[in-house]
């Protein structure tokens, strides 16, 4: 895993803070500003942090239960404990907050209905590094070339197989678009974490896709 | 040849720049390793080939038609379920008013005197051309900029390759227009940044009030489709007017 040194010069910080967007004209107007949705009900809150990303939080919920009924539910129930925690929600990223959310619905939801299918993390790290294979010759072949002619059934397989944790992070950046800052909100883990599980995703994905040609 | 195992710092990184999560310093280190470590190259082949397999191939499950209703429905019941005191809904309202009357007034103002829209994302180029880096994603990829903005604004912006043209994407970055956080893409020429912001042009802004240069610095102002859109550049006039009609014309979105 990527030390901590790395990533302090390696990731940038988002200029998106007060410092970045204080100008004269506008610190005339920013001394009252706390939560621009302080003011709102509970409803209004979550109709504007939480129903914006309903589609995202239904993907991600069909990537993790792998059906559309189950996906439902979880989103639903997901729905809803983000509804009693909407106060909680002190501004940021709303997206991630709420996939944080819909990801420990369905790991909880998982864990009732599918204990079998659930392995930690350190089950699948334990296995990964005992089967690890460095040396894999293969460097440049035309790869790429190979992986295009993949059909979207054979993707949606090899994607579906995934450990849950590498699937889990290589839908979010990969499919959500979400940056590895969000995806380190929505599940968990520090950003060294994200990084290596991507790239530990995709190869898997690459060498199943390879392997199904 | 061995590959280097997913473990190795550089992979990592290999896989971090093609995200556009790298600043310029460590992108231009590992750009420089894939130009002489082929493994790396290669790494850099297989993940662009995937994300494009997935962007272009694999469809996206569509909500089911009536899970938002009934959301809004079960969310709703919650709400009847527990009333609150009516003094709080009296402090919000209290609160509400203060907000519009209060933070508001200055951005709703705005909308209706483009010059101060103006003035403000002058300054915001003015002082990204002074921060060590004028954008928060360094990416001259279209598919990696716009989805960036994704969860950081409502709406992403429109983002276009305009390369061959001579005006590279730089990256963009999120500027703040009184309240509400605004999309900045940042394109070069030769060696002039052009900041472009988009600001949903809730207000009806009018072209014409629009002022032509502030401090030096040129605007060109537009509306498309509800979207006001300002480029501001030390650019010449006529070569802003330019880009600001390629941009309109070109048809490359993602």
């Amino acid at each position: 895993m990527i030390g901590v040194g790395v990533m302090s010069v390696t990731y940038m910080q988002a200029r998106t803070g007060p410092t970045k967007s204080e100008s004269a004209t506008m610190r005339l107007v920013a001394s009252g500003a706390q939560d621009p949705m302080s003011g709102l009900d509970d409803n209004a809150r979550f109709r504007s942090i939480v129903m914006p990303y309903i589609d995202e939080a239904y993907r991600l919920a069909h990537w993790l239960t792998g059906n559309r009924t189950d996906a439902e539910d979880v989103v639903q129930d997901a729905s809803l404990r983000a509804f009693r925690a909407i106060r909680e929600f002190a501004g940021g990223n709303a997206r991630a907050w709420l996939l944080s959310i819909v990801r420990n619905t369905a790991y909880s939801w998982l864990r009732k209905n599918r204990p079998t299918t659930v392995l930690t993390v350190e089950d699948i790290e334990a296995v990964e590094l005992a089967n690890a294979k460095p040396g894999d010759p293969t460097g440049e072949t035309p790869e790429a070339a190979l992986i295009a002619k993949v059909d979207a059934g054979q993707l949606r397989a090899a994607i579906a197989a995934l450990p849950t944790p590498f699937r889990e992070t290589l839908v979010l950046r990969d499919i959500e678009g979400l940056d590895y800052r969000e995806i380190a909100e929505a599940t968990d883990v520090p950003i060294g974490t994200v990084m290596s599980r991507l790239a530990r995703a995709r190869r898997r994905l690459i060498a199943t896709l390879k392997e199904d040609r | 040849m061995t590959r280097p195992t997913s473990d190795d710092s550089s992979v990592l990184l290999v896989h971090a720049y093609l995200d556009g999560e790298l600043d310029p310093a460590n992108a231009l280190g590992i750009t420089q390793q894939m130009d002489t470590v082929p493994a790396l190259a290669a790494e850099a082949e297989r993940i662009k080939a995937l994300q494009q397999l997935i962007r272009e191939r694999l469809p996206r499950e569509e909500t089911p038609p009536g899970l938002r209703a009934r959301i809004e429905t079960s969310v709703g019941g919650l709400r009847r379920e527990r009333p609150r005191p009516s003094w709080r809904a009296l402090a919000a309202s209290i609160a509400l008013t203060a907000m519009v009357t209060g933070t508001s007034t200055w951005f709703i103002a705005g909308s209706q005197q483009p010059t101060m829209v103006a003035d403000s994302l002058v300054s915001d180029h003015i002082r990204a051309l002074m921060a060590p880096e004028p954008v928060d994603v360094v990416s001259s990829d279209r598919h990696t900029v716009k989805p960036w903005f994704n969860g950081r604004i409502p709406n992403s912006p429109r983002v276009v390759d305009l390369a061959r043209e001579n005006f590279p994407l730089i990256g963009g970055r999120v500027d703040v227009l009184g309240q509400t956080p605004v999309s900045t893409l940042v394109y070069r020429h030769a060696k002039h940044l052009i900041s472009l912001t988009a600001v949903p042009a809730e207000g009806g802004f009018k072209l014409d009030r629009s002022p032509r240069s502030i401090n030096g610095y040129n605007v060109v102002h537009w509306v498309e489709n509800g979207v006001s859109y300002w480029a501001i550049s030390d650019l010449e006039a006529k070569e802003l007017e330019d880009f600001a009609r390629l941009f309109r014309t070109s048809q490359t979105e993602l």
